[in-house]
């Protein structure tokens, strides 16, 4: 399991590493993207662009050092973000994690090292909170998959989409860059189940909670999510965790906290919460 | 002798809040069997939490009518300090909300005596503000053989009534709940020179330098004092764009103080009100104060600054 990590440059990456990215314009995300996949050349990995424009995305890729080699070797596509992810009406988010997976054993057979995926997310969360609620469910998939294939992704996702957007979909990556902000936590699928890794406070309690009710809210019975990485939860955060708990409840699912360090238990305990199986720390 | 009118003219719709000292058996009995018996014709659940002789007086004098007692507890064992004992009562006391459209509490809180326990008067005198709209009559017992007069004086300034004699009647001595807290906080005296002071703008970085401060002091109690401040600052920073926090020890205490230049604190007590409840914010003061050992408010139209504690 990666630790949750604040990303300076979009390299030193290594396959399980699950990155968001949020970008100010155009050639900033060229210039994020482009030492990313010059990376994956040089590790022999299989190499995916994805963005909302094809044409663009061949001319963002313009520096890349043998560009037109890959492409007619096939070690590098670039495909719109319509191609990859409505394609055939709307796959599930497990469908497109499934295609993710077969692409990795596709590109491992074919004697790659793996899959590098750089991906302008942004246009599936122009899809109102339907479409944002799938993207949630298909993030948290997607990194629970990167935990145990060949697989590195760059999620790019334009800034000006403000911290409501970002907030939820932040918190779904372990490797987070978001301008000069000090990434905190992490909810992660990664492991027997959900977990959560880091700090929560009150600057992504709304968001934790929309993640965590959309991640959760597909699989009735009961969820677990274990705390015992939780380096700090202050009172907004176990607030946020209550109303999770409560809006799951409605829709039959019984989430559970295991493993609650101390301090987050006293949080946790002013709600009615009870992080059973208290670890010391 | 006047007719006896063990809860006067309260309508049994709001709180009402007694202290009644005793020192001779017979002064005790007078007071608690008639209080019970009537609770009971008016089938209210009748609740009694109190030490070994008030328990042991009210099982002889009460007969077979113990056992329709809601509850007849022993005392001793509640104590767990002040936040976490009104925490648990509070639970107790919203679960009887939801069942009983009314009821009556003779309670006799022994931990007054002990050192620790006096913090006690404190939330006393909060329950005043934030219990008054809960329906019941809480009778609370002090014996004056075993409370030193500082805790006596301290339970008349919190009780809104006491006993006349036939009925209840209103306590001299009983003070707004606001002043009584300021009047036992730590004075307000100067920060000294020596404070290290921060200027921020999350609460994150406010964490990271309270973090270093309490590292230096005491790395066991850490956890609990960046919490504490960091709850303080996010308050802040709801009213003000940045908050100033600062800390000092002073012997083998050490002081954080948070301050903000937003419209001053509307109620000084909210670190005495137990969570859920109260307005945003309520819940992370009472967390605050709950894990300081002290805490004292300076509030004011330009701002507001706030004192935590922390005993070595």
């Amino acid at each position: 399991m990666s630790a949750l990590r604040r990303l300076d440059a979009p390299t030193g990456l290594r396959p399980g590493d699950h990155v968001c990215w949020t970008f100010a314009d155009a050639a900033d995300f060229t210039a994020t993207v482009l030492p990313f996949l010059e990376e994956g050349r040089r590790l022999g990995e299989h190499l995916l662009l994805v963005g909302a424009s094809r044409p663009e995305l061949l001319s963002a890729l313009a520096p890349l050092p043998g560009r037109d080699e890959l492409l007619a070797s096939g070690q590098l596509e670039v495909r719109s973000t319509a191609e990859v992810y409505a394609s055939g009406g709307q796959p599930s988010p497990a469908e497109q994690v499934t295609a993710y997976r077969s692409l990795v054993d596709a590109a491992l057979a074919r004697g790659r090292t793996g899959v590098r995926v750089a991906a302008d997310v942004t246009p599936l969360v122009r899809g109102g909170v339907d479409g944002r609620r799938q993207l949630h469910v298909y993030e948290q998939l997607a990194d629970a998959l990167m935990g145990t294939v060949a697989m590195t992704a760059l999620c790019l996702y334009e800034a000006s989409l403000g911290a409501e957007v970002l907030g939820p979909v932040t918190l779904l990556h372990p490797d987070q860059h978001s301008g000069e902000e000090e990434p905190l936590a992490h909810l992660s699928g990664r492991g027997p189940s959900l977990s959560l890794h880091g700090e929560v406070d009150v600057t992504q309690a709304d968001g934790l909670s929309r993640a965590l009710v959309d991640v959760a809210c597909g699989t009735p019975g009961e969820v677990v999510l274990d705390l015992s990485d939780l380096r700090f939860l202050d009172v907004a955060g176990a607030r946020a965790l209550a109303r999770a708990t409560q809006v799951l409840r409605g829709a039959d699912v019984h989430l559970r906290l295991v493993r609650a360090p101390r301090v987050a238990a006293r949080c946790l305990g002013l709600f009615g919460l009870h992080g059973e199986e208290t670890v010391p720390a | 002798m006047s007719r006896v009118s063990p809860t006067g003219d309260w309508d049994g719709r709001s709180f009402a809040h007694e202290a009644f000292a005793f020192s001779a058996d017979q002064e005790l009995v007078d007071r608690v069997v008639p209080f019970a018996v009537e609770g009971l014709s008016r089938g209210e659940p009748v609740l009694v939490v109190a030490g070994e002789r008030v328990r042991t007086l009210l099982t002889q004098e009460l007969g077979a009518d113990v056992r329709r007692l809601a509850t007849f507890a022993a005392a001793e064992t509640w104590w767990q300090g002040g936040h976490r004992t009104l925490h648990a009562y509070d639970r107790d006391l919203r679960a009887l909300q939801a069942v009983a459209p009314t009821w009556r509490l003779a309670a006799e809180p022994t931990w007054l005596a002990r050192d620790d326990g006096r913090e006690w008067s404190r939330f006393e005198a909060v329950a005043n503000r934030c219990y008054a709209s809960l329906p019941y009559y809480s009778l609370c017992l002090h014996d004056r053989q075993r409370l030193p007069a500082s805790v006596l004086d301290a339970v008349a300034r919190t009780h809104p009534l006491t006993w006349g004699g036939s009925a209840p009647v209103p306590e001299p001595a009983y003070e707004d709940p606001q002043q009584f807290i300021r009047s036992v906080h730590p004075a307000w005296v100067p920060r000294p020179a020596r404070a290290s002071v921060a200027v921020l703008t999350t609460p994150r970085e406010a964490r990271r330098a309270v973090s270093a401060a309490a590292l230096g002091w005491w790395p066991a109690r850490v956890g609990d004092v960046v919490q504490a401040a960091h709850e303080l600052v996010v308050n802040s920073l709801r009213v003000a764009a940045f908050a100033e926090v600062s800390s000092w020890t002073d012997g083998d205490t050490l002081v954080v103080e948070v301050a903000d230049s937003g419209p001053g604190l509307p109620d000084e007590t909210l670190g005495y009100v137990p969570p859920p409840g109260g307005p945003d914010g309520a819940g992370g003061m009472w967390l605050a104060w709950s894990l300081a050992d002290d805490a004292a408010v300076d509030s004011h139209p330009a701002g507001t600054a706030i004192r935590l504690f922390f005993h070595r």
